[in-house]
């Protein structure tokens, strides 16, 4: 039977290390009075709309899903591309049709789950960055002029590394005959959610 | 490396009291010095990058980087003394962690004078832009020697403390990650610079 290589207080450690990585900054973006920055600023942003949240899921449940190096690598290079994409929008450089992106990027990426595709590695990340440049743009051109910079990025980050550590969590049910039907189900949902974003219904 | 993690969790916790420039009321001058890099968010986030780089590499050498980081962040330091340079652009200082986190999410093994490079340029730019705003000369000199002290005994200790997660895989998974999130957000930083 395949046994996960990370300890289970290691595991614990990792998790600790990123929800307490948040502590500080949120702590000041109180007492930011009167300005909209800082870290709870970009912590928040990802979290504040349900397209980013089920697409930022299915790349890690899609990572999980895929297993190996899918796992980690999946999660690596969305955030990295998210970045390029989230700095093209600060700087103005336009992107065309993202929130059409952003919608098929539920509905592609839900469907690679629900369909238990399994392209090469490479290939599923060249999908997932791909769909992260239009995730990324839209953060970073809906970005407020006073947010706190550097505060912002690393809550930013933080949290879209959370959501997929989140979907990775719920991937890894895949070891058990009734978690692998729950995860393409998970899937099919986010597709679903993609659609709702795609046509206007969401 | 569970002793060195808290450490790091402890150091990012103090983040929010960043006093950047400034000497700390109440605190000596040379804890003031001490704690001046670790709560400035720009130079954690480089010191955090340079320990997972160092400690990303097998077998472990501290005293090699140590001997190119300690005189490097020494002579930035005492440039302040000038008065010319107290401050970096911030750019700059987005440009070092980008590659940093560029090289740490890579993964592949860094060539030795590579970390040598980073290691001066890291040492000399938090240096610089570590200078003391106001103070007696004396003052001055002690809150930079603290700075000195603490950035390069806390790049010493941190890489130690990485390198033990070196062997496990989940660890060195876990490293690439941070390394990933570093690159990501001093991207976003530098074009944050850019816009301003």
């Amino acid at each position: 039977m395949h046994r996960s290589s990370i300890p289970s207080a290691g595991r614990a450690t990792w998790f600790t290390l990123a929800l307490l990585f948040l502590l500080p900054a949120m702590a000041s973006a109180h007492t930011e009075t009167g300005h909209i920055g800082g870290f709870v600023s970009g912590f928040k942003h990802p979290l504040t709309g349900l397209d980013h949240i089920v697409a930022m899921v299915a790349v890690g449940l899609w990572g999980a899903f895929l297993g190996g190096r899918a796992m980690w690598a999946l999660p690596v290079v969305f955030p990295v591309v998210m970045a390029f994409g989230g700095a093209m929008g600060i700087l103005g450089i336009p992107v065309p049709s993202v929130e059409t992106g952003i919608a098929l990027s539920g509905i592609v990426l839900g469907l690679m789950v629900a369909c238990a595709a399994r392209p090469p590695l490479w290939v599923a990340a060249l999908l997932v960055g791909v769909f992260a440049i239009f995730h990324g743009h839209a953060h970073g051109t809906e970005l407020p002029e006073a947010a706190n910079a550097m505060t912002y990025a690393v809550g930013f980050v933080i949290s879209t590394g959370l959501l997929h550590l989140a979907g990775i969590s719920f991937g890894l049910l895949v070891k058990w005959p009734w978690g692998r039907i729950a995860v393409r189900a998970g899937g099919g949902v986010i597709a679903l959610i993609g659609c709702g974003f795609l046509f206007h219904y969401l | 490396m569970g002793g060195g993690i808290w450490v790091v969790l402890l150091l990012l916790a103090c983040q929010s009291q960043a006093h950047a420039h400034m000497i700390i009321e109440g605190a000596g001058e040379i804890l003031s010095g001490a704690v001046h890099p670790l709560m400035t968010p720009s130079h954690l986030i480089i010191l955090l990058g340079l320990c997972l780089l160092l400690g990303q590499r097998l077998p472990l050498d501290v005293k090699t980087p140590l001997w190119v980081l300690a005189p490097a962040s020494a002579v930035g330091l005492l440039v302040t003394l000038s008065g010319y340079i107290t401050v970096v652009p911030v750019p700059l200082l987005a440009g070092i962690a980008l590659a940093l986190g560029a090289i740490v999410a890579w993964g592949k093994p860094t060539p030795a004078w590579l970390c040598r490079l980073i290691c001066a340029v890291a040492g000399v730019a938090i240096g610089l832009d570590s200078g003391v705003d106001s103070g007696t000369a004396w003052a001055i000199f002690k809150t930079l020697a603290g700075t000195w002290l603490s950035l390069n005994l806390v790049v010493a200790y941190l890489t130690v403390c990485v390198s033990h997660g070196g062997e496990k895989p989940w660890a060195r998974t876990g490293i690439r990650v941070l390394g990933s999130w570093i690159f990501a957000i001093s991207l976003l930083l530098l074009a944050f610079a850019l816009r301003k």
